[in-house]
């Protein structure tokens, strides 16, 4: 699947570049032969000013030590020289070929500009973003990303104080990562028995998984003792509360060897590691008071989702630019998908206000939901009973219930 | 702007991100990392996105096309100004009365081998041609090669892009340089271009102005285009060092010289600076004592770096900035700002919620409710359900929790039970 919504543009982008390309090669081989008709020329008028010499011999000055061609002969050479260059204006067809290339060079640069936007940048509010700030998000994302040596970098550059418990807990974060590659889960482990306690439940259910990943492992690259072995020490203390997922893991020994063509061939999936690393991943992170893709990447990612909307906004805004600079709310929605979502935000469908402390969504008999002050001014302030805008069912104040979202 | 018409309502819930949710994620960040989405099960939403988000990448290819063109103009003017010699060296030789034969030759042969030259280098230019429009050529094929595939891998160096972009804005050229080699991205980013304008920021750091000026000479005719002042402010700061030093005879000689030019157009800037000739540079004359600061030279700085991204057709401000700022507005609410903000919200995060603090917040026309068990979108596949206690939960969230629990719901925020018989459908818009 590609992204057939750009894939014309972007192929008229490619077309336009391509003339750019052949008008460059021919551009360069005019001038190549430019070059060789002039050196060609003035080649032949050395030839010809050298061998009039020869031919002349016999007129050789005896009094003179000069052995010279007679000057009007190579001064006739010289001019006749001069004539050729004029008559193949090497400038002009010079000039020919690099005007073509201009104007497929300006082609391109229209077409570059329809098809891309050329100032993203119009959305952009002066304010101030402090660089520190900034520069901790950064850091935090190189640490979340393993780039611990740019990270250094970027403290030297920068002049930004170190943030070593921050890069520790990361660094430990990649060694369990780097061991898992290798299909070693100890650090994993290790990890959870030691946060055991703030893990709670969800701490017993990530051993248990990461044993019976690894009993798999043992299964499939050791033998069948060996397993076993693991399955006594590592499974059974876990067997009263997960018996069941521990009956069914057992019941895979029967098919050692052939496991990928058995009832049990997903435990062989190899991306059960995958996840069992984003789900490590995402542990340690939220330990950390952190998203597993780092924040700066999940609010980046918003970012490119939104630029459009804001972009065209503020071109419809442009003639006010004081309005734009100076609004505490966005005039539309920008649409991002739902895994922006974070919080549950009501809008109430008759007044179209946000829900807030002050102003609750309600709950009304019929099952529809409005906003405490449009449930006011609809019953004339807790006065009348009133109509459902949605079905016609009455309904009254006292009958409305606050949600909690 | 279009709006959107409300459709009327019985539950409908008019979010506008289409695209089955069978396939959606169990964790909204999975989503993100796109580890867990298989390329069949991407909605059409998100391609369209990809395509859209495409279209901010002007400055990826712009760059260095303008780099090609600039080299292009110089071999060609190397090429014409080289022939051109040559066709006035014919032209002299003719026209020399007196020329003997064997300087005739001599010049011819001088002629001769300054072809030879240019021939040579016409073909080392060539071949930096070539490599330039390679690069403009891998561009549009990185770009092209977006898609459900490679998608996450795809955002990843898209992400890195925008920090080395940052990272050479900031003059922080060794954590570009490392960024860039730790995804082989060297061909994406514009090193080589920032390190052009490195020289130039280093030496006005220095308070030279020397390659400044030199930068100015080699890009006259596009500067000249956008009727850039630069070069004259350069102009300026010379004279006005000059003055510092009680220079005055070589300061007005100077200004003849390098100033005058400019006075047809700057005439107002030009008297002012010219009457620093009758202060000293330790002025307490408000108007004067600011020209002779040491923060012109930084103002000298930033002029550069705008001229400099004008001309390549970059943003004045950082990519990640841009992206940043439009990500921060469209992600917040106030809510972001509670305590229980979940951390997944980038904007749980103090240095997050700084910056966003002068950003408008975002806006929506219709509700969109999040299940606090699941995470998950509570619409019409997924509709909440209130308990006795008015608390909202999803449809699947309590589903499930009845069922384990022959039939009860346990209210994870108050402790309240009740049955799941009890629960009442909520109709939101």
């Amino acid at each position: 699947m590609s992204t057939s919504s750009l894939e014309m543009p972007l192929s008229s982008l490619r077309d336009a570049f391509d003339r750019v390309g052949k008008k460059q090669k021919l551009s360069i081989s005019k001038s190549q032969e430019v070059i060789d008709q002039v050196r060609h020329e003035v080649e032949q008028a050395l030839v010809d000013i050298q061998s009039d010499h020869v031919a002349t011999w016999a007129l050789v000055d005896i009094q003179s030590d000069d052995v010279a061609t007679s000057p009007i002969d190579q001064r006739s050479i010289l001019d006749e020289l001069r004539n050729k260059l004029n008559m193949i204006a090497p400038l002009n067809q010079l000039e020919g070929s690099q005007k073509e290339l201009n104007l497929s060079l300006n082609k391109y640069q229209k077409v570059l500009d329809k098809t891309l936007n050329p100032d993203i940048s119009k959305a952009y509010r002066n304010v101030d973003f402090d660089p520190h700030t900034l520069h901790q998000i950064i850091l935090n994302h190189f640490y979340r990303e393993g780039l611990f040596d740019v990270a250094d970098s970027l403290i030297q550059e920068a002049g930004e104080p170190e943030a070593i418990s921050l890069r520790l807990k990361f660094v430990e974060l990649h060694e369990i990562l780097e061991a898992m590659k290798l299909r070693n889960l100890e650090p994993a482990l290790q990890w959870v028995s030691e946060n055991f306690e703030q893990l709670k439940e969800c701490g017993l259910f990530l051993k248990l998984k990461l044993h019976k990943l690894q009993f798999v492992e043992i299964l499939q690259k050791r033998c069948q003792a060996d397993a076993l072995d693991y399955a006594k020490t590592y499974l059974a203390p876990l067997a009263s509360v997960h018996m069941d997922e521990i009956q069914k893991l057992m019941g895979c020994l029967l098919w050692v060897g052939k496991l990928d063509s058995s009832p049990y061939s997903e435990l062989v999936d190899p991306s059960n590691w995958e996840k069992m690393t984003e789900e490590i991943t995402e542990q340690f992170c939220s330990f950390l008071g952190q998203s597993s893709p780092s924040p700066l990447s999940v609010a980046l990612a918003a970012g490119i989702e939104g630029l459009p909307t804001l972009l065209k906004l503020a071109t419809v805004m442009a003639a006010k630019k004081q309005e734009w600079l100076a609004m505490k709310q966005l005039p539309v929605p920008v649409e991002l998908g739902k895994e922006f979502q974070y919080h549950s935000i009501f809008v109430c469908p008759v007044s179209r206000e946000q829900g807030s402390e002050e102003n609750p969504p309600m709950l009304l008999p019929c099952g529809h939901v409005l906003c405490k002050h449009s449930i006011h001014k609809l019953s004339k302030n807790s006065t009348r009973s009133f109509k459902c805008p949605y079905c016609p069912q009455d309904a009254s104040v006292t009958q409305c219930r606050q949600l909690f979202f | 702007m279009e709006m959107e018409t409300d459709a009327l309502p019985n539950g409908s819930s008019a979010s506008s991100t289409t695209g089955s949710t069978t396939s959606a994620p169990a964790t909204p960040t999975a989503a993100i990392t796109a580890g867990a989405v298989s390329a069949s099960a991407l909605p059409s939403s998100k391609l369209t996105q990809l395509a859209e988000s495409l279209k901010l990448e002007h400055q990826f290819l712009r760059v260095p096309f303008e780099h090609y063109k600039k080299t292009i103009r110089a071999n060609h003017r190397i090429v014409e100004k080289e022939v051109s010699a040559v066709i006035s060296g014919v032209a002299e030789a003719a026209d020399s009365a007196e020329l003997s034969r064997d300087d005739a030759v001599q010049q011819l042969n001088s002629l001769v081998s300054r072809l030879q030259g240019l021939k040579r280098k016409l073909e080392e230019g060539s071949r930096t041609e070539h490599l330039q429009a390679q690069r403009c050529r891998a561009r549009l094929d990185h770009l092209e090669s977006a898609d459900a595939e490679n998608l996450s891998e795809w955002n990843n160096i898209r992400l890195k892009r925008i920090l080395v972009d940052y990272m050479l804005r900031m003059s922080y050229y060794d954590t570009a340089i490392k960024l860039a080699g730790s995804s082989s991205i060297q061909d994406f980013v514009d090193i080589y271009v920032f390190f052009e304008a490195k020289k130039v920021i280093e030496a006005l750091q220095s308070k030279e102005v020397a390659p400044a000026l030199a930068w100015c000479a080699d890009n006259k005719s596009r500067l000249k285009k956008s009727k850039s002042k630069f070069e004259f402010q350069l102009r300026l700061q010379e004279f006005i060092e000059l003055v510092r030093a009680e220079n005055n005879m070589r300061a007005i000689t100077y200004a003849r010289k390098y100033l005058a030019p400019w006075g047809a157009t700057h005439m107002k800037e030009l008297q002012r600076v010219m009457a620093t000739l009758a202060f000293k540079s330790n002025t307490e004359c408000p108007t004067y004592k600011v020209l002779f600061e040491a923060k012109q030279w930084d103002y000298l700085v930033d002029q550069f770096k705008q001229e400099f991204c004008r001309l390549y057709g970059m943003t004045l401000e950082p990519l990640l900035n841009i992206y940043l700022q439009a990500g921060l507005s469209a992600l917040k609410t106030p809510f972001c700002y509670e305590d229980d903000c979940t951390k997944e919200d980038p904007l749980s995060q103090e240095s997050f919620r700084k910056l966003a603090l002068p950003l408008p917040y975002s806006k929506q026309h219709h509700s969109k409710l999040v299940c606090y068990i699941t995470k998950e979108l509570m619409d019409t596949e997924n509709p909440p359900l209130v308990l006795p206690n008015g608390y909202v939960y999803s449809t699947k969230a309590l589903e499930e929790m009845a069922k384990k629990n022959d039939g009860r719901i346990t209210c994870p925020r108050t402790g309240l039970v009740c049955n799941y018989t009890e629960v009442i459908k909520a109709y939101i818009s």
